[in-house]
């Protein structure tokens, strides 16, 4: 192979793994993961020296050293949607990729197959934010009829936090949004006579908006080393509470000033 | 007879959860029973204990320590178990009563309650700092052995 072909190569290789990258940070994998991922594909493959990898859940900056160049990346991340099953799988395709010899073309096709793949579709999400709200509710001490009320009002809160996401609306609006809807829909379960306690409803509702991804990677960022990282996601657990309290908050005032 | 609905609805619940993560389909009875071991060590302390903060404490730790040997076991990552397994311990009902007490201007128990409930957060960390460095330390230790 002459030395044109190999530095195109190895840019193809670069992009690849900045794309591998991509598709984890925005599905919610922690940033040393993606770090260690992205330098494992770049140094599986040529002759190259030094590879260097630095993500924060804002953006990807790699850069490598082949020959007598240096290639560099960078990548900013804007939305971040949850979904582990995304990450599982360019895990494990990672893995292949480092064990075998798959051309790159092959390998960035799958990933982008990757990238496409539902894992589940929007009813089923749906159907089981109604079940999460439900079965904490009663966890919580809630009756059978606030399983019912909290299992309508958890499918109207993944609705309409899940619409609100499509559309690109902030975090903060989203959840104080969701918020809103399971209050005031428990409140009304309530006052219609499904459900005896709008409190454990409430509970129940909000457990599908609170903010376990953002807690777990913070700490596992944090304990690696990338205070960056673990600072900005311990700050979007932070907001993320809040906006759930004052969405709660704003319902259950007007409540108690007797407008609803 | 309590403890078996417990873990019913600590199962279920979790199972929730992780299929709006979008947890691979293998995996989802898994994290559920991870979850419901989490929260089953968390009524356990804390009917003994009746301190949430030390049963949210172990219960993160079940969770985390049980997250990471299923994830070294299945080769899936450990978040895969660890977030939706933390699920049924984090304090949305503490957060809850807080911004109750405040909406009612009892600010006593709105400081009681939201200390407790920032503690229990702070103790879903600890619980998982523990179990996710030990297992780094013992990964280490195996990666020198060979």
């Amino acid at each position: 192979m002459n030395e044109i072909d190999e530095k195109k190569e190895v840019k193809r290789l670069l992009i690849l793994a900045v794309l591998a990258g991509r598709i984890m940070l925005k599905n919610g994998a922690e940033t040393y993961r993606v770090e260690d991922m992205i330098i494992r594909i770049c140094k599986s493959r040529k002759n190259i020296k030094y590879v260097e990898a630095f993500v924060t859940p804002t953006g990807i900056f790699v850069s490598l050293e082949h020959g007598e160049d240096v290639v560099s990346y960078l990548q900013r991340i804007n939305t971040i949607k949850i979904d582990l099953n995304k990450i599982n799988m360019v895990n494990d395709f990672s893995r292949q990729f480092v064990e075998s010899d798959m051309e790159i073309e092959e390998a960035i096709e799958k990933l982008k197959k990757i990238d496409d793949i539902d894992n589940y579709n929007n009813i089923t999400k749906f159907l089981f934010g109604g079940i999460i709200a439900a079965f904490f509710s009663l966890l919580f001490g809630g009756s059978f009829l606030d399983f019912l009320a909290s299992f309508f009002t958890g499918i109207m809160v993944v609705i309409v936090s899940t619409k609100l996401n499509e559309l690109g609306i902030t975090f903060f609006i989203n959840n104080f949004s969701g918020a809103a809807v399971a209050s005031l829909l428990s409140i009304l379960f309530v006052r219609i006579g499904l459900g005896a306690n709008p409190d454990k409803i409430i509970i129940g509702s909000i457990m599908s908006l609170v903010p376990g991804v953002a807690i777990t990677n913070a700490i596992r960022d944090t304990m690696s080393g990338d205070f960056v990282s673990g600072l900005s996601r311990g700050m979007e657990a932070i907001i993320t509470a809040l906006s759930i309290a004052f969405g709660v908050g704003m319902i259950l005032k007007i409540y108690f000033k007797g407008l609803i | 007879m309590e403890f078996i609905k417990q873990f019913v609805f600590s199962f279920f619940g979790t199972i929730g959860a992780s299929i709006l993560f979008s947890i691979p389909r293998d995996s989802i009875i898994v994290s559920g029973t991870v979850g419901a071991l989490g929260w089953m060590t968390y009524t356990a302390i804390l009917g003994r204990y009746s301190s949430p903060v030390a049963g949210t404490f172990f219960g993160a730790l079940a969770v985390g320590i049980i997250g990471e040997l299923l994830a070294r076991h299945l080769k899936k990552p450990a978040t895969v178990f660890i977030i939706p397994g933390i699920i049924p311990l984090v304090p949305g009902a503490g957060m809850y009563y807080t911004m109750l007490a405040l909406i009612e201007k009892r600010f006593l128990d709105a400081a009681n309650i939201g200390t407790e409930t920032l503690f229990i957060a702070v103790a879903i960390s600890i619980g998982i700092v523990i179990s996710s460095s030990l297992s780094r330390s013992i990964k280490r230790v195996q990666n020198k052995a060979q």
